[in-house]
């Protein structure tokens, strides 16, 4: 089996498609053509230079430069799921704490998969090092994220009842156990959708690109499988992890609820 | 008799105001004291400091002559009980509710003594069973009044109690205070209701511009 090779001249045609939304955009007055273009282009300089900073990192493979580029994955990830939290303690306060969820749910669920399923030839290869983690580190990004906005805001909208628990000598756990329950089941949810629908809506992603790209479609499923197992354990263990954060950063030494300004999200 | 709990200097300030400006309080207990004074000036602000739900910015709080700063919070707030004007009611049932406390040490109450309590409460043994979170105000109140008594707390602080009550639940409550005073609790209520002015016979303070003063009229 040979790569599916796409010449520069056949890149530029499949601009056509974008062409087509943008028509369609304009003749039902959707007014995004802008937003259209714009994302063509922003896509295009992204992807063009990951591929690029991929193309050096892949030919001077060293471990400084892997492990290097995964960093900056953890802190973009952290400082993302950081940003734009209403209600909580504010960007700066909150992104040590999701740097640290991305980074140990990522360290616990990336090393054991590295080191007994996958066993990459050198152990800092740059191939599958880079693109497995981005894939997992971004997932976990996402379940921060969605447990710090549902705690904090949870927790705020109904702060009545949770002092009126504290009250009555519950402890800061008890108090907010129903809003980080419910806050771990929407940072879940959507990567269990992703379980339960994978293959009956459409394909995923990484196994259709192995599968185009040449692999024997049961080599991609299995490696999709397990690409999809590290994406729940992920989401599970960097939600439990920003809860826990949440928690702690929602009540002072003395138990007591905290206030934080309303933050409001542009 | 000595006071139970006490308070001194206590100073609050909140967006540049300053709602509590050296304030001195005694809640003895066996006894109710009444606190007026206008509409945010500071009494919620006092309730929530004596009831452990905030620090204040300077001062100290003591309970049977001890800093509640050395005591654990969880059991400190059980021995208070702080019952707000608008009181949230948790999901489930009033039954639910009435348990909240003891089940949050991991005690199991049996539903006689439920029942009892929201009786003493001043709402009729149906209720037990209705979702809490559809009751109004008045039926809410009387629930957190309930929801407190299962602790048997012995101090008392509440936020205008009567305001969403009727003349009949008004002297069901008052007489409830009243029990639970000569029972030995302390007692501080927020009001400006004549008639629980009156019925209570208490010590009426005055919160004006952070400082307390005492009617001795």
């Amino acid at each position: 089996m040979s790569y599916v090779t796409v010449s520069f001249p056949q890149l530029l045609l499949s601009l056509g498609l974008m062409a087509m939304a943008i028509a369609v955009s304009s003749q039902n007055h959707l007014g995004l053509e802008k937003d259209l273009i714009v994302g063509t282009i922003r896509a295009a300089v992204q992807l063009f230079a990951v591929g690029l900073l991929l193309t050096v990192v892949f030919r001077n493979e060293h471990p400084a430069s892997v492990f290097g580029l995964i960093a900056v994955m953890v802190v973009v990830a952290g400082w993302t799921a950081a940003r734009r939290i209403a209600h909580g303690p504010g960007s700066w306060v909150l992104f040590e704490y999701a740097t640290l969820a991305v980074l140990v749910a990522g360290v616990l669920v990336l090393v054991p998969v590295f080191a007994f399923v996958i066993r990459p030839a050198r152990w800092y290869e740059a191939r599958l090092l880079i693109p497995i983690s981005g894939m997992i580190l971004s997932n976990a990004m996402n379940g921060v994220a969605l447990v710090f906005e549902r705690v904090f805001a949870s927790i705020h909208d109904d702060s009545v009842a949770v002092e009126q628990l504290l009250s009555l000598g519950a402890t800061p756990k008890q108090a907010v156990e129903r809003h980080v329950r419910a806050a771990m089941n929407a940072a879940l949810r959507p990567t269990i959708n992703g379980l339960l629908t994978v293959g009956l809506v459409a394909l995923p992603g990484m196994m259709t690109g192995q599968i185009v790209s040449g692999t024997a479609p049961d080599q991609a499923v299995r490696y999709q499988l397990v690409i999809m197992y590290q994406l729940v354990a992920v989401a599970a263990v960097a939600g439990a992890l920003a809860s826990r954060f949440a928690r702690r950063l929602s009540f002072t030494e003395r138990e007591q609820l905290r206030t934080f300004a309303d933050r409001r999200v542009r | 008799m000595p006071a139970l709990l006490e308070a001194r200097r206590l100073r609050k300030a909140y967006e540049g105001r300053v709602l509590l400006d050296g304030v001195d309080v005694q809640l003895e207990g066996g006894r109710v004291t009444t606190l007026g004074g206008p509409s945010g000036g500071g009494k919620t602000t006092l309730l929530r400091i004596l009831g452990q739900l905030c620090e204040p910015d300077e001062g100290q709080v003591q309970l049977d002559g001890v800093d509640v700063l050395t005591l654990p919070p969880r059991s400190l707030r059980r021995r208070i009980a702080l019952v707000a004007q608008a009181p949230a009611m948790f999901p489930g049932t009033v039954l639910d509710n009435v348990r909240t406390g003891p089940a949050l040490a991991g005690d199991e109450m049996p539903e006689a003594t439920a029942l009892e309590l929201i009786t003493r409460a001043g709402l009729e043994p149906q209720f037990l069973t209705q979702e809490a979170r559809a009751l109004s105000g008045g039926e809410k109140l009387r629930v957190a009044v309930a929801r407190a008594l299962a602790l048997k707390p012995e101090v008392w602080l509440l936020d205008e109690p009567t305001a969403a009550l009727d003349p009949a639940r008004v002297e069901t409550l008052l007489r409830l205070l009243r029990e639970l005073a000569t029972a030995g609790a302390a007692m501080l209520v927020v009001t400006h209701d004549a008639r629980a002015l009156q019925e209570l016979a208490g010590r009426r303070l005055q919160l004006v511009a952070g400082r307390l003063t005492e009617e001795t009229a």
